[in-house]
């Protein structure tokens, strides 16, 4: 063997290879080991990211819901306090009312003195005079309408078959409707017990409904009147194939005075009434649309009527929170 | 009360066999001047009458007597006097025909529904009562 210089032997170079090797695995090894490692936080991080998303889900539901509710409670404190307004309200502005209707009805008396009837403007001013009476007389109507939403009407309760109650006033409508071929669909629960409620103010509520419902459809269409029972609550479903509601009136359709009907038709008072009818009888309605197709209002009543004062569940629930 | 004289005649006789004391009317004055005299537990109006129509009857009536109990009934079916007669405090609306032994089931709970509002009154009225010495 030579030592020539130009030749490099495997010997030579096998401790550079054996270390290059081992560096080379040693990385591959490192390398591998951060990738597991990187791997491993980002699993982690995925999973913390989407824990962390459904908490924040369930919390974002659970603030909505307790707005839901402090917004029910603010509506029935204010709605007690409407209730306890109105009629207050209502005899202030009667009394103004009155006294201006009192001065026209003087002014006109006065337009008819000797000195006066002569004058060219008297007629006009006559005629205004009358026109300010008549506009009096409109307000007293609205104020009245108040009045009966606000009136205290402690129900009278009594134990009714409730399939007969509905099934009366489903005869009632049907007759009418029967010329622009609607039909009213009966779907009365067969074993409905007593249910312990105010019979005149109920078949106010349902026929209110059901009169609703036959405006939606104008002609062809089905209306669905349904009873059923589950636990201690009786149901009573008006259903109609109609025009339906949009998601923006949905939430405003129980406002007084608010109204999809056009300048003029309805005061919009009626649902506003409903509410505050079935609400005074220990219930709640519900109403839930689809445009253009169909709109489901339910009134939900318990059997036997819980004793007064025990219907603000909120209240409770609040309580409970504490 | 109602203007068809057969129909009244029929329903008092048969209220009269009852036990029950009954009178027929067939005109909404009639009515109006009828109670101012005598005191009645429960009405049962027509709705369309004529002269003075049946709404207007009952809203007469109610000013005068709002504790007694009336049952509007009608051979059209308005829906809308329907809806005006229930919130003018009506007790219910029924269609004619009506079977006998329907009438008088509605009308036995009507009177219920008079005797327990005059025993809250009554209540109410002892709560109120203030103590003498």
């Amino acid at each position: 063997m030579s030592n020539s210089p130009d030749r490099i032997s495997y010997k030579d170079v096998k401790p550079h290879v054996t270390t290059v090797l081992i560096s080379v695995v040693g990385c591959v090894l490192w390398l591998a080991d951060e990738l597991i490692f990187a791997l491993l936080a980002l699993g982690l991080a995925l999973v913390s990211f989407f824990n962390t998303k459904a908490l924040l889900n369930r919390i974002e539901k659970t603030n909505q819901q307790r707005r839901l509710l402090e917004e029910e409670f603010r509506r029935a404190q204010k709605l007690s306090t409407v209730d306890e307004l109105s009629a207050g309200i209502a005899h202030e502005i009667n009394n103004p009312l009155g006294i201006i209707a009192q001065e026209a009805q003087w002014m006109q008396h006065i337009l008819q003195s000797s000195a006066l009837r002569e004058v060219k403007e008297a007629a006009d001013c006559d005629e205004s005079l009358r026109e300010i009476t008549s506009q009096v007389d409109r307000c007293k109507e609205i104020v009245n309408k108040l009045l009966s939403l606000a009136r205290d009407l402690e129900p009278v309760i009594q134990g009714v078959d409730l399939n007969d109650l509905v099934e009366n006033i489903a005869a009632l409508v049907e007759k009418e409707v029967r010329a622009r071929n609607i039909e009213v669909v009966r779907d009365l629960y067969p074993n409905m017990p007593l249910v312990y409620t105010d019979p005149p103010l109920l078949r106010q509520v349902i026929l209110n409904l059901l009169v609703n419902a036959t405006h939606a459809i104008e002609r062809d269409g089905t209306i669905r009147i349904a009873s059923t029972v589950d636990n201690d609550c009786a149901h009573i479903t008006v259903e109609d194939t109609g025009c339906g509601i949009s998601k923006e009136d949905l939430n405003r359709i129980f406002t007084p005075f608010f109204s999809t009907k056009p300048q003029g038709k309805g005061s919009g008072l009626g649902l506003a009434i409903c509410r505050g009818i079935v609400e005074r009888l220990g219930g709640y309605i519900s109403v839930s649309s689809d445009v253009g197709k169909c709109t489901n209002f339910t009134i939900h009543l318990p059997i036997k009527r819980p004793p007064k004062g025990a219907n603000q569940h909120v209240h409770t629930t609040q309580d409970t929170d504490r | 009360m109602d203007d068809e004289v057969d129909f009244v005649e029929t329903i008092v006789s048969r209220l009269r066999s009852k036990g029950l004391e009954a009178e027929g009317v067939y005109r909404g004055k009639e009515a109006i001047d009828l109670v101012d005299d005598k005191e009645f537990d429960v009405c049962i109006l027509d709705v369309k009458m004529p002269g003075m129509d049946g709404i207007e009857t009952l809203r007469e009536l109610k000013k005068k007597k709002p504790h007694m109990e009336v049952i509007m009934l009608t051979g059209h079916g308005s829906v809308e006097s329907g809806i005006k007669g229930l919130q003018l405090g009506a007790y219910n609306y029924v269609m004619k025909p009506v079977p006998f032994a329907d009438l008088l089931q509605q009308m036995v709970q009507a009177y219920e529904r008079k005797v327990i509002e005059e025993e809250r009154m009554r209540v109410a009225e002892s709560d109120q009562a203030p103590e003498t010495r």
